[in-house]
């Protein structure tokens, strides 16, 4: 799914739009898959032209504007270029923040198989940290896999505009990831 | 969402709430900037006015470095070589490495050193008593190294710098940040930008040779050591990551040598002299063991003769010290999400890492022998003088920096925890929000303590500021919501703004940690010294003379080292007659505040006249071994083009090589 978004490449420094998505400031398409490239091309261009160091000697005013451009443009650049950042963040586009509770706008709940998996992987971890690093080490790397392959599938969804979907393999990596924090610190 | 720690009582409170001040317009002169590196060991000042390339600036003898140290012995400070002078002489007076005492309270000061730390006044600061019912503060010393520094711009400029860039370790904290900041405000400077070091030395070398791609900086200086990992592309400087320490350096390496040395004498309480003696020579011996395998320290005040140190001794010393700074690049490396193999270049920064362990480590930790192409002393100046013409105004065209914040921004919630709102390594400028909520009806009332620093409980952290925020209407738990923003501008200065969702209600606070040193402290320092330099003129002067004879003995001494046995150059007759003046000098400058102005001025004069056949044939000597096959006329003309100089120079001991 691309979609043509307005560039703001040849935009000045006369206003702030801060409603303007991350995407749409950067000039991208709206989607799961872009390349680093196009992020980090689009982000340095940006960042050349609206930096405040070009505007030190400018009225207050432009000095303002460019502060809020630039912070704005290298917030878009974190959220952009972490795939996992940019999926959660199409998914709150449309419609489903997961970092609220909100019932009908917020992280869909896990279901219970979730649940009772999550329970299997923790005990699963303390037999693997009893079992020394080798056994850890193996752990991480099929969490990890797994986790790829839920953010693989988010993006599916998304694309097949199945949001909520896409929101619920989100939420399972939410899960994942602090499973991979807890083998990390395991590990040390 | 988890709820603020309520606090009532706000005492330890660190910082001055106001509003924050609007932006101002400033008034800069393209041109007119000047990039100065403001070193534990030595500083330096450098302009690169309107594009053009980067160059440092020259003392009178064409010395680029300005040692950081400050002699207090006589009523006015003597900064620099000169103050080395008065180092055994007045071991609490003459301050050195001022710059690990900066923005730090006397019980941060967790090493030995030489000087005596009166605390009396209030704890948040360190202040030096130098002697004579005298204290001065870590950023005092600094604004004397830098007031040299500006008066050395004055002069190539021509008039007074609209503003300066200074800078930093990386791994500086907001106090330390903030008490350099005032340091350039107390010496008269207007301080466009605090700007990291590793960053400005990337800047020189990136713009110098035209170099893309990732580079890693590693910068060991005198007393703190930064990494950072950067990506050069297309004039884009963006720091990736940035880590370090800011207490270790070249120092430490001495102190280690130093407390060796202190076992070998058997001193346990080493006096002041001691010390300081211990730490020249320890420095020296370090710096000879750069080439030399191994070399004989004689330490006079501690009965210590040739004792023999090797470089593998050394080394041994000092392996602790240099593996840490290896396990913050390993970390660094990793906040950058790169591996060691991806970089192009490790470039080195900082005196200290002339030490060949240091080399070797890097070599081995980055796998890669570190680039060495660039003047590790000058690099950092240029960097600054690059970034201090941006920010006069000038067009570098594409140039833009895009740095970092070093450590992480964030607020103490219930049982002490910290919430981290801006992360370490976020590209400035940034903003953040995050959404507080009630955990009580009864609470009407929050309060913000903000944090800064990697560790999870507030009390291992800096606290930075603290922002009341009242009139929170009376909710269920967790209904009434604060959202509370952060703001990072490109200066790193820290606005934090709490709103109340519910009534709109705002607060904000610009934080500025003062460590101590309060504004009204810095202006009055300020008025102070516009004040002294009206009425103790008579000080200025006897302490302008006592370094003029100074600045004469050290070149009269040099010239007797250096060609004083050569045949025909001194007669032991008069020898003897300058060994007389030079004792009478220095007994003068010994007495340091008490000598009398025009005393000092005569003993010059006579040390003068006395050597100035000396310092006639020796010229005349340098000349010829020169110009070996030019004609009488020509050497004449030349002679006499140099003797204008010489008269110039007051003395004419300037250091010529004879080949």
């Amino acid at each position: 799914m691309v979609v043509a978004t307005p560039s703001v490449f040849d935009a000045d420094l006369s206003s702030f739009d801060a409603g303007l998505s991350h995407f749409a400031r950067f000039g991208l398409p709206p989607t799961c898959d872009l390349s680093h490239d196009l992020v980090d091309d689009a982000y340095l261009e940006l960042s050349r032209r609206f930096h405040p160091d070009r505007f030190v000697g400018r009225d207050a005013r432009s000095q303002r504007l460019a502060l809020q451009h630039s912070s704005a443009i290298n917030e878009g650049y974190n959220v952009l270029r972490d795939r996992v950042r940019r999926a959660e963040y199409l998914v709150k586009l449309a419609g489903i923040d997961l970092d609220s509770n909100d019932r009908s706008r917020g992280a869909p709940v896990p279901d219970q198989r979730l649940l009772v998996e999550m329970i299997g992987r923790r005990e699963e971890l303390e037999e693997c940290a009893s079992r020394g690093m080798k056994a850890l080490a193996e752990m991480q790397r099929t969490v990890e896999a797994r986790a790829d392959a839920l953010l693989d599938e988010a993006c599916a969804e998304f694309e097949r505009d199945e949001v909520k979907n896409a929101a619920r393999a989100l939420v399972e990596h939410r899960y994942l990831r602090r499973l991979l924090d807890e083998i990390e610190a395991a590990c040390t | 969402m988890s709820n603020p720690k309520i606090s009532v009582a706000d005492s330890g409170a660190l910082m001055q709430i106001g509003e924050p001040e609007r932006i101002k317009t400033p008034s800069r002169e393209p041109g007119f900037g000047i990039g100065i590196d403001l070193g534990t060991t030595h500083s330096l000042v450098a302009i690169a006015p309107m594009g053009a390339a980067p160059r440092v600036l020259l003392d009178g003898e064409g010395d680029p470095l300005l040692p950081s140290v400050v002699s207090y012995a006589g009523p006015v400070p003597v900064i620099g070589k000169l103050a080395q002078l008065d180092r055994l002489a007045h071991p609490t007076a003459v301050i050195a490495s001022v710059k690990r005492f900066m923005g730090r309270s006397g019980e941060d000061i967790g090493f030995r050193h030489p000087y005596t730390l009166s605390r009396e006044r209030d704890e948040k600061i360190a202040r030096f008593d130098v002697g004579q019912i005298r204290s001065r503060t870590p950023v005092e010393v600094s604004a004397d190294i830098l007031r040299v520094l500006r008066s050395r711009a004055v002069r190539e400029l021509g008039s007074e710098p609209t503003g300066a860039v200074i800078t930093v370790p990386a791994y500086f904290d907001d106090a330390q940040r903030q008490a350099t900041k005032d340091a350039g405000k107390l010496a008269g400077l207007r301080v466009f930008r605090l700007l990291a070091e590793p960053t400005a030395a990337a800047l020189a070398y990136g713009l110098d040779t035209g170099s893309q791609g990732y580079f890693g900086i590693y910068d060991l200086g005198g007393g703190t050591f930064d990494v950072s990992i950067l990506r050069l592309r297309d004039g884009v400087f963006q720091v990736l990551a940035t880590g370090g320490d800011s207490a270790l350096g070249g120092d430490d390496f001495d102190r280690a040598l130093v407390a060796q040395l202190l076992d070998v004498a058997q001193i346990e309480d080493p006096t002041p002299e001691q010390l300081q003696e211990l730490e020249m020579r320890a420095r020296a011996a370090k710096e000879a063991l750069t080439d030399a395998e191994d070399v004989a320290i004689t330490v006079e005040s501690c009965g210590l003769r040739d004792h023999r140190v090797t470089r593998s001794g050394l080394n041994e010393l000092i392996t602790p010290l240099v593996r840490r700074s290896m396990a913050a690049c390993r970390k660094v490396l990793k906040d950058a999400k790169l591996a060691a193999r991806e970089l192009q270049g490790i470039v080195l920064v900082g005196g200290s890492t002339r030490v060949p362990l240091v080399r070797e480590l890097v070599e081995e930790t980055f796998r890669r022998s570190p680039l060495a192409d660039i003047d590790p002393d000058r690099v950092v100046a240029h960097g600054a003088a690059i970034s201090a013409d941006l920010l006069s105004g000038s067009e570098r065209d594409g140039v833009a920096l895009l740095d970092v914040v070093p450590l992480s921004l964030g607020l103490e919630t219930m049982g002490g925890i910290v919430e981290k709102i801006i992360p370490r390594n976020s590209t400035i400028p940034i903003s953040a929000r995050q959404v507080f909520t009630n955990y009580s009806e009864k609470q009407t009332g929050m309060t913000l303590h903000i944090v800064q620093g990697e560790r999870e409980l507030a009390d291992d952290c800096r606290g930075l500021a603290r922002l009341e925020l009242s009139g929170i209407p009376q909710l269920p738990p967790s209904m009434a919501r604060v959202e509370v923003t952060f703001q990072l501008d490109a200066d790193a200065l820290l606005t934090v703004t709490a709103r109340e969702l519910m009534t709109g209600r705002k607060q904000s606070v610009e934080v500025k940690p003062t460590y101590g040193l309060g504004e009204d402290e810095i202006d009055r320092l300020i008025s102070e010294s516009m004040e002294c330099a009206q009425e103790d003129f008579d000080a200025r002067d006897r302490a302008e003379s006592r370094v003029e004879l100074g600045r004469v003995v050290l070149a009269v001494r040099t010239a007797i080292e250096e060609v004083g046995n050569l045949d025909g150059l001194l007669s032991a007759a008069e020898r003897g007659r300058i060994g007389t003046e030079l004792e009478s000098a220095e007994v003068l400058m010994s007495l340091a505040g008490a000598a009398r102005s025009s005393e000092l001025h005569t003993a010059r004069e006579r040390l003068e006249s006395v050597s100035a056949k000396f310092a006639q044939r020796r010229m005349e000597r340098a000349l010829n071994a020169g110009m070996g096959g030019k004609t009488l006329a020509e050497i004449e003309q030349v002679l006499a083009a140099d003797e204008v100089n010489l008269d110039q120079k007051r003395g004419g001991h300037e250091a010529e090589r004879i080949d």
